[in-house]
């Protein structure tokens, strides 16, 4: 065994091609080598060129080195380092290569957001309409609008418990929810009693018995009035009759009044024919002969008028009952 | 009968192991080392540690990247952080997984064979002769070794790792090349400064430990003890394992903590 190392010692016997094979590799392995490095100085940006934008910031929490400063979604640049101002200010120094500067323009408000998981979020807006605007310029420092659920979790939580801190004043007993709820629940246990709904508004079952009875008390009554109506509106239609129905008060009355107008025309007749009559006897006053022979006819027509108008005042008094005085007095 | 844990814990042990390493880096960084049986050697050792082993351990890397991606990809598009994954695979995969396999699989197929090589040198007396002869042995034998398993570390890294991140790509974006721009913006925040410069370091480191530490191991064999050379193989690989397992963590220290 000992001679053995000796022969590999002494006879380094290589043969051509496996010294070729072994020159392909290591050239290979440095090719790559050197596209790996140049790919990863590619990627960090050592070949773009860069315009440099300061964000300003109260707390820069959050961001880190290496981070993404997003526009609609897309990097565009990223962050290089932090540092922190004379004034206390958090100061985040980002890269943005010159190709993607132009969505960056004088306009654009820059934002942090802190989720509750994952990394914070950097990023710009520019308005589409805004992409007129003058271009951002290099070393420009603008202010940084920051939202953080983390900082927003405990305003929450104390909100959150002054809600709970209230529904439990609520759902306590004593409160007036709950006392609330006890009388609704009196309520419509009652509804759901005999008396139903009348129960329920009236306090007890008792009461709403009174009530039914009242109203069949009610009804009875109603019936009956309505006989009574009835029985008022046949008097009436008779009374109606009385007055007004052929050979009625009244009929009777009109008769009698056109009567007395024919007789009362018959005596004014008869008054003219005496003033007529009175004249002749005036003529006649010294033709006495002529006048005693109309005189006799004319006491009989006057006696025959005051006849008449005596029966008309009978006829009268007979069908209008209230005077009872038949006496005549006459002229 | 010493057993490696106890050479392990000897501080002698560290001291040489770390004086043999600036000797040996000094010379393998000097042309002049490289003569023509020394380049004969070198190529000799890439061609078995790195070129023979190639296809296979490409087809390991692509499998456990295929399965690492997958996983990653498909978790955090379930817990709805799809935002991060691309970012975490490299973290993961490029920056960590890949070149610790890598320096674990040569540490296993090399380290342990340059161990046993040498520790049988020393114990045959070969070495001495060499010396006795004129010749350092340091730069005849062991320069072409350290130079061999350190170019072999870096080739397998740089290749793995290049077909990690073309199936990052692929299995992310598939062949289109639209997604390029996006996974471009992923790789320039993943790889800042300091973690380039920290990551090209450890790779180096690793290479450096692969290299020297199963060789400087080797030489605590003594000279006509043949017991002793397992001893010092074994001791060499856990080593190995120790400093790999070291230098990886020192790099998620300085990068995470």
């Amino acid at each position: 065994m000992s001679d053995q190392p000796d022969s590999t010692v002494n006879v380094p016997y290589v043969p051509k091609t496996l010294g070729v094979k072994v020159g392909i590799l290591l050239a290979v392995a440095a090719m790559v080598g050197a596209s790996l490095v140049g790919y990863v100085l590619y990627a960090r940006g050592v070949f773009d060129d860069f315009q440099r934008l300061t964000l300003i910031a109260d707390n820069a929490d959050g961001v880190s080195p290496g981070m993404d400063l997003t526009f609609a979604g897309f990097p565009i640049g990223r962050v290089r380092r932090l540092s922190l101002s004379d004034d206390g200010k958090a100061r985040i120094h980002v890269r943005v290569p010159v190709t993607d500067a132009r969505w960056l323009r004088t306009t654009t408000i820059f934002t942090l957001e802190v989720p509750l998981v994952g990394g914070a979020k950097l990023r710009a807006h520019t308005n589409p309409a805004h992409l007129q605007d003058p271009m951002l310029p290099d070393r420009a420092e603008r202010p940084v609008l920051r939202g953080d659920v983390n900082t927003e979790i405990p305003q929450m939580v104390a909100r959150l418990r002054e809600v709970l801190d209230n529904v439990d004043q609520m759902t306590e007993s004593g409160s007036s929810l709950q006392e609330s709820l006890n009388n609704v629940r009196t309520v419509t246990s009652r509804m759901a009693g005999k008396q139903g709904m009348l129960g329920a508004a009236l306090g007890s079952e008792e009461n709403a018995k009174k009530l039914l009875q009242a109203i069949d008390r009610a009804n009875t009554l109603m019936a009956s009035l309505n006989g009574v109506s009835v029985r008022l509106d046949g008097v009436l239609a008779k009374t109606d009759q009385r007055l007004y129905g052929a050979g009625g008060i009244a009929d009777e009355t009109q008769k009698a009044i056109v009567q007395a107008n024919a007789i009362l025309g018959g005596v004014s007749a008869s008054l003219k024919k005496v003033d007529a009559i009175l004249a002749d006897a005036q003529a006649v006053a010294s033709n006495a002969k002529v006048a005693t022979t109309d005189l006799a006819a004319l006491r009989a027509e006057v006696e025959a008028s005051v006849r008449k108008v005596g029966a008309l005042i009978d006829e009268i008094n007979r069908k209008w009952p209230f005077e009872r005085d038949t006496k005549i007095k006459l002229p | 009968m010493a057993f490696g844990g106890e050479i392990i814990l000897r501080p002698r042990s560290w001291r040489r192991l770390l004086q043999f390493g600036g000797y040996a880096t000094v010379a393998a960084l000097s042309p002049s080392s490289y003569g023509l049986a020394a380049r004969a050697l070198a190529v000799r050792q890439i061609y078995l540690t790195a070129w023979k082993v190639l296809p296979a351990y490409l087809a390991f890397s692509a499998l456990l990247s295929m399965v690492i991606i997958e996983i990653v990809h498909s978790r955090a598009r379930a817990y709805g952080l799809d935002a991060y994954a691309l970012e975490l695979v490299l973290r993961v995969l490029i920056l960590e997984v890949i070149p610790l396999l890598t320096a674990l699989f040569l540490a296993l197929r090399s380290g342990a064979a340059i161990g046993a090589e040498i520790a049988l040198m020393r114990v045959s007396g070969a070495l001495e002769d060499h010396e006795e002869a004129g010749a350092s042995p340091l730069h005849a034998e062991l320069v072409p070794r350290i130079a061999a398993a350190a170019l072999s570390v870096f080739s397998l890294t740089t290749l793995s790792i290049a077909l990690a991140l073309y199936l990052t790509y692929a299995l992310f974006y598939g062949t289109s090349v639209s997604g390029f721009v996006a996974f471009t913006r992923v790789v320039g925040n993943v790889f800042d400064l300091q973690i380039f410069v920290g990551f090209l370091l450890k790779c180096a480191l690793f290479g450096f430990a692969v290299a020297i530490i199963p060789l400087a191991t080797g030489l605590e064999a003594e000279r006509g003890a043949m017991h002793t050379v397992p001893n010092a193989v074994l001791a060499g690989l856990m080593k190995l394992f120790l400093v790999i397992g070291l230098i990886e963590i020192l790099s998620l220290v300085v990068k995470y903590v």
